[in-house]
């Protein structure tokens, strides 16, 4: 265990910068308390430059080997989008508490205060997910996913001071609860089924026993709880109610840590399954093939998840995104459309998990696809929801500033706000996987690695549902950009928070500039999403159904005419 | 990979171009072509930027001068430095669609230059001529300092740039690629009073029907690359040399021959407005006239006679120069065809326009009777003294609120201030009317001369081409001295022009706005030009007065200023000096001179056979002779109808007011010729009737059946989520152990699925 601390530099700052921020968020100093937020942020960056100094060794000192890469790429990431989704949180709590303190009208009582909580709550619960990717263990995982969850129920509650908060927070907790509870006992039945909660050991055990009946129901379970986090159906239910209820701010963290989590659990079962079992076994036992049985057949086989998983994840992934986005399709509040679309968002990451990592180059490797997918996930969404964080409405009776909620609030946003009318523009069309932006690039993987996989209907899916989600983007961007304001007598102030316009700004000019100077993203993503199998003695298994078999210069058959290397 | 399409933003390689194989001459050099796009692009930057920046004053002009002098000074450096041969300047790799290993397996537009001598010559022209025309538009489009001048001198550095990478392309993708950039921005420029719906449906027309055209240059590359398997000039040159295409068959009498070089000169004739394509040309002229003068008389419209001389060899390789003698015989028709409607119509800009066509007719001429030098020679001093023209008509119109109306204006040349005007106009009509000595003549000439020389087994009847366009070369002088003697010469008399100018400078001269002006007049201009009855205003005239003081008057007409006046001297005096390049002795060609020189190094060189002696005299002195006395007979009959009368002791003119002249009683002789060709043949109309009419009724029917069944599939469609949408909603009810219930069920169901149903 000892030896794994090397690994783990990152989680220890950030644990002693939350150990920090939680004093000094009690000072009795103004100047002390506003440093808060500024340790958290030097704390992140700190963390990020120890995770990308952290040089994987392959073997078992590093936890889990068969994706010995992910640990950098996946913390950097986390410290970076977590920096951003930092600058959005200013003001967050504690906002009408502190303007009374500075006027005078109340003297300072720590027990009154909650900024100190509120960022140690958010490194918790980011220092849980970094945690996620160092994972080799089941007992391990089980924590770290908690430890990133439990501090999110009670930000949920905080985040404004309305009642709809406290709802959201009680339901997420609940629901949360239900859903841990559920791949709690999914982890149980695997452990049950394969002798070990060490996923090395499973791996191995899997690869010299095959499957049993116990271990697919637990890794179904365990899939299904993990769904939770992701927001994917039958687990996606409170998605919408909670977006709505939190501030956009939390919202936003909301829509990528959890998720990141999940799909980095997703990630480390779906690589301990391996991607290596013929699709028509029989019996209740699969076994993965080894590569000299795969060549004996003569390609009369195709290999993939097992076959039960396989069609689970098919039908979880089509049933996301189709319900993600016609439920967005309905909605008039701009919460509740990104919160559907982030549920959509989910069911496509899905599908290239389904495909897993075919022969490991980026155009065609799922788990590059979702590790970069993520990315630009993660930016694309932060600035839609840092729009909303950047504006907000009168103040109520209780003095709470109304939220901006509806389509119609942001309408004419070019004529007042015109820089957040473009950063809600650039966002929804990097989400849209408009092509010369961020999200273009990042989708096209998800096809990719799925037509390589032989997911043809799938992939069609896939495409139908990006044109449905089309719709509800693009009125979005025309609420905010083509739109005349509205005349009703609620105008959407900004907040005084320059630090929330920008990280919707760094978001903005993410989804455009990352577009360009990606390609080193994307080689870090191919590397992070190396996957070492220990049945695949074994080059990488050759495409599901072959009805498109790429060559080796041409990973897909778009002419790509720019920049050739 | 698909990272390599991110990499958007290309990196400048340092290797060398990959034709090491080609076995050609070609070696790398001339690398300082590349400051050519690079200036252009930063004056376009600097432009652009001038715009947001609310720099209000003529420095995005001024630094537009400069950037594009800058680059004509390093191909003036390139030109000096260069001796023979082919260099290839390698600037970056661009495009590469690669799908195998194999020979024509992958397609490769870099972005490099192919120097030669025929490159340098149309450079030298089109940057020192941008550069001029730069400096005449800084004071040209004073009025519109601000928005308006970023956006033209945008558009005005683009355009450089794309007619830059035209004519040094190293590839015929490159080529493409500058052909369609020219084109954009003729189409902004054109349209760049787009409050005019003029010229908006000006614009329009230049870009739609130069799509036609460029349908044929595409499908002429496609075709290239489909025989020789590269559209890089010099593997393609060598093959040609060579005689055979990618697979070593002989392609002197394939299709290769026979189809590529009519695809390309579809594109061609499109660009260069010859034939059925020429309708655009004189719409074109509802640009600034600074554009017309630098794209649509100078630079772009030989875009096509470049094309068709940088693809010289493969025309030259057919056996039976089948594709030559269609554009000979398409540039005769042209040309004579123009020069009627230009006799005819009124409006001086147009006929500068019409004789464009009508010159671009000549240059393909040439280049179809076997005379690549003669067509490039004629394309350099067209240049120059159509620039000088288009300048001069500028001036006038820059002048007098926009009027172009030759019954309108009178004896400009001797008013104040346009001195130099009229002198310009003159040197530019005395080279277009090929006057002997001047340079029109000695280009001219070298045409008219192939055209008797060349043998009838070469091209289809090279003399009967040679007859039109004698004929033509009469009629030229004729159109373009009647538009002089109208115009800078008789009574000082003027009109103001009606709106056109007023909406371009954004305000009347006087400043008045132009509903005022209506007003203070009580009358409605016609916004016609071909409008031939005059109505409203009666003429200000000040009958051979020195002293005109125009103060007194309603309309003071402005004389240009020193950066108007200074590119017309510098292009009068280029035109004039163009007629020295002929009689420069070069070790290279023996005739033609300078441009016979540079052309006999280049790709375009031919050698074309001497057959003609008329009474033991060659084809060139003949020609001296009788071009010089067609030219000279065209200008006099102009005087006899149109000069003024007693004017300066010339017994020939008769005419004593602006509107009327001698020609007025002859039309009606004349009959419908001449109501039709004032018409223009009703070419625009019968375009109208056959090709408009029947697309608009075809595209009628498509949008009733794409809004009826297409649509309404698509919306069927787009219904359907939200109707599912509506279906799963009361699932969101807010209800917390609604939720649960359904997370649970779902984890039941899903479990029972897999276990018991799939297992």
């Amino acid at each position: 265990m000892i030896d794994r601390i090397e690994f783990l530099w990152p989680e220890i700052a950030l644990f002693v910068t939350t150990c920090v921020v939680m004093v000094l968020g009690l000072s009795r100093r103004i100047e002390s308390r506003r440093m808060t937020a500024l340790v958290t942020g030097l704390g992140l960056i700190i963390a990020g430059v120890l995770a990308a100094r952290t040089t994987p060794i392959p073997g078992p000192r590093s936890g889990q080997v068969l994706l010995p890469e992910l640990i950098p790429y996946a913390k950097v990431l986390i410290a970076s989008v977590g920096s951003l989704l930092l600058l959005l949180q200013a003001g967050t709590v504690d906002r009408a508490e502190e303007a009374a303190i500075a006027a005078g009208q109340r003297p300072y009582d720590p027990l009154r205060t909650n900024r100190a909580e509120y960022y140690a709550f958010f490194l918790f619960s980011l220092t849980g997910l970094m945690l996620c990717a160092s994972a080799d263990d089941l007992i391990w995982l089980f924590l770290a996913l908690e430890l990133t969850s439990l501090p999110t129920y009670i930000m949920v509650a905080m985040s404004t001071g309305r009642a709809r908060s406290r709802e959201a927070g009680v339901k997420y907790f609940f629901l949360g609860a239900l859903g841990a509870a559920v791949f709690l006992y999914g982890f149980a039945l695997i452990y049950g089924g394969t002798g070990s909660t060490n996923l090395n050991a499973i791996h191995a055990h899997l690869a010299a026993h095959g499957l049993n009946l116990t271990a697919l129901a637990g890794f179904i379970l365990a899939f299904l709880g993990l769904c939770f986090k992701i927001a994917a159906v039958p687990m996606h239910f409170y998605a919408a109610d909670v977006y709505q209820g939190a501030a956009p701010q939390v919202s936003a963290f909301l829509a990528f840590v959890p998720k990141a989590a999940g799909f980095i659990s997703i990630l480390l079962l779906t690589a301990t399954i391996g991607w290596s079992y013929a699709a028509d076994a029989q019996g209740p036992l699969y076994t993965p093939i080894t590569q000299s049985a795969y060549d004996a057949l003569e390609g009369a086989v195709s290999m993939g998840l097992p076959e039960p998983i396989r069609v689970f994840l098919w039908v979880i992934a089509a049933l996301t995104m189709t319900v993600g986005n016609v439920l967005a399709i309905l909605q008039k509040s701009v919460k509740r459309i990104l919160a559907y679309s982030s549920i959509a968002h989910s069911g496509y990451m899905l599908v290239a998990v389904l495909a897993g990592p075919n022969n490991g180059t980026f155009s065609q490797s799922g788990l590059a696809a979702v590790l970069f997918y993520l990315l630009v996930y993660g930016v694309g969404n932060l600035g839609a929801f840092a729009v909303l964080a950047c504006l907000e409405g009168r103040p109520d009776a209780d003095g709470e500033p109304a939220e901006i909620e509806d389509v119609d609030d942001i309408r004419g946003l070019w004529k007042t706000r015109p820089l957040l009318a473009w950063v809600m523009t650039l966002s929804c069309l990097g989400l849209m996987g408009l092509p010369p932006l961020l999200g273009f690039f990042g989708k096209l993987p998800l096809f990719t690695s799925g037509l390589a996989a032989g997911e043809i209907v799938l992939v069609v899916i896939l495409g139908l549902n990006s044109a449905v989600a089309a719709y509800y983007y693009l009125r979005l961007i025309k609420a905010s950009l083509i739109d005349p304001p509205s005349d009703a007598d609620l105008p959407a102030t900004p907040t005084p928070f320059a630090t929330r316009t920008l990280a919707g700004v760094l978001s903005a000019a993410g989804v455009v500039v990352l577009a360009f100077v990606g390609g080193g993203l994307m080689d870090r993503s191919e590397r992070a999403a190396r996957y070492t199998s220990m049945m695949a003695v074994a080059p990488p298994p050759p495409p599901r159904k072959t009805p498109y078999v790429p060559g080796d210069d041409t990973p897909f058959p778009l002419p790509i005419p720019i920049g050739a290397r | 990979m698909l990272h390599q399409a991110l990499h958007l933003l290309p990196t400048l390689a340092a290797a060398p171009p990959a034709h090491a194989d080609s076995g050609a001459a070609a070696t790398p050099g001339g690398q300082l072509l590349m400051l050519v796009p690079a200036l252009c692009v930063l004056a376009a930057l600097f432009s652009a930027l001038s715009g947001p920046l609310k720099i209000r004053s003529k420095i995005p002009g001024y630094f537009s001068v400069a950037c594009l002098a800058g680059a004509f000074v390093a191909v003036l450096l390139t030109y000096l430095g260069h001796e023979s041969g082919v260099k290839i300047a390698h600037g970056f790799e661009w495009i590469t669609f690669k799908w195998g290993d194999g020979p024509g397996q992958a397609l490769t537009g870099n972005f490099a230059f192919y120097v030669d001598s025929l490159t340098l010559l149309w450079m030298l022209f089109v940057t020192g001529l941008g550069a001029l025309i730069a400096l005449y538009s800084v004071e040209y489009m004073a009025d519109d300092v601000g928005l308006g001048y970023a956006r033209y001198f945008f558009a005005f550095n683009i355009f450089v740039l794309s007619m830059s990478c035209l004519v040094m392309a190293d590839n015929l993708l490159l080529l493409f690629l500058g052909w369609e950039g020219v084109g954009l921005c003729s189409y902004l420029l054109i349209g760049y009073f787009y409050k005019k719906p003029v010229a908006v449906a000006a614009a329009k027309k230049a870009f739609i029907v130069n799509r036609i055209g460029d349908l044929g240059l595409v499908l002429g590359l496609l075709a290239t690359f489909v025989a020789f398997g590269t559209l890089g000039y010099d593997p393609l040159f060598a093959m040609i040399r060579a005689g055979v295409d990618a697979k070593g068959a002989p392609i002197a009498d394939s299709w290769v021959t026979d189809v590529i070089p009519l695809l390309l000169m579809a594109g061609a004739f499109g660009k260069s407005a010859q034939v059925f394509f020429y309708v655009w040309l004189p719409d074109a002229m509802e640009g600034p006239t600074p554009v017309s003068a630098l794209i649509h008389a100078a630079t772009m419209v030989t875009a096509g006679v470049f094309l068709i001389a940088r693809m010289y060899p493969l025309y030259a390789a057919d056996d039976d120069h089948m594709a030559l003698s269609l554009v000979a015989w398409c540039g005769a028709i042209t040309a004579l065809w123009s020069a009627t409607i230009g006799m005819s119509i009124f409006d001086i800009k147009r006929v500068m326009g019409y004789s464009t066509i009508s010159q671009l007719g000549y240059m393909f001429a040439g280049l179809g009777l076997l005379a690549p030098t003669g067509a490039a020679f004629h394309t350099l001093t067209h240049a120059f003294f159509k620039a000088t023209l288009f300048l001069a008509v500028g001036a006038v119109m820059h002048g007098f609120g926009g009027q172009l109306d030759l019954r309108r204006l009178s004896g400009v040349a001797r008013m104040r201030g346009f001195g130099i005007v009229g002198l310009a106009m003159l040197v530019g009509s005395l080279n277009l009317s090929g006057v002997p000595g001047t340079a029109g003549f000695f280009s001219k000439d070298m045409i008219l001369a192939q055209g008797f020389s060349t043998p009838a087994s070469m091209i289809e009847a090279p003399q009967a081409i040679a007859w039109v366009l004698l004929l033509t070369a009469g009629l030229t002088a004729y159109y373009t001295f009647r538009a002089f003697f109208r115009v800078f010469t008789g009574p000082v008399e003027y009109l103001p022009g009606d709106d056109e100018h007023l909406l371009e400078h954004g305000r009347h001269p006087k400043g008045t706005t132009l509903a005022e002006w209506h007003k203070q007049h009580g009358h409605g201009h016609g916004h016609d030009h071909a409008h031939t009855e005059l109505t409203g205003v009666a003429a200000r005239r000040a009958h051979g007065r020195k002293d005109f003081d125009p103060t007194t008057e309603e309309f003071d007409p402005h004389p240009p200023g020193w950066a108007i006046n200074a590119s017309l001297v510098i292009c009068a005096l280029l035109a004039i000096a163009a007629a020295a390049l002929y009689f420069v002795k070069t070790p290279h060609a023996e005739e033609g001179g300078w441009v016979g020189g540079m052309i006999e190094r280049s790709s375009a060189a031919f050698h074309s056979p001497h057959e003609f002696n008329l009474l033991g005299i060659t084809s060139h002195s003949a020609m001296y002779l009788v071009s010089a006395l067609v030219g000279l007979t065209g200008i006099a009959v102009a005087a006899f109808l149109h000069a003024p009368k007693g004017w300066q002791g010339l017994f020939l003119g008769s005419r004593d007011t602006a509107a009327t002249s001698r020609a007025d009683a002859l039309t009606p002789r004349l009959g419908r010729v001449a109501r039709w060709a004032r018409a223009k043949w009703y070419v625009d109309e019968l375009y109208d009737w056959f090709l408009v009419k029947p697309l608009r009724g075809i595209a009628y029917v498509s949008s009733w059946i794409d809004k009826l069944l297409v649509d309404g599939l698509v919306d069927a469609a787009g219904a359907l989520p939200a109707r599912v949408g509506r279906v799963l909603r009361p699932s969101q009810s807010g209800v917390l152990h609604g939720y649960a219930a359904g997370m649970a069920g779902g984890v039941a169901l899903v479990l029972l699925l897999v276990l018991i149903v799939l297992n």
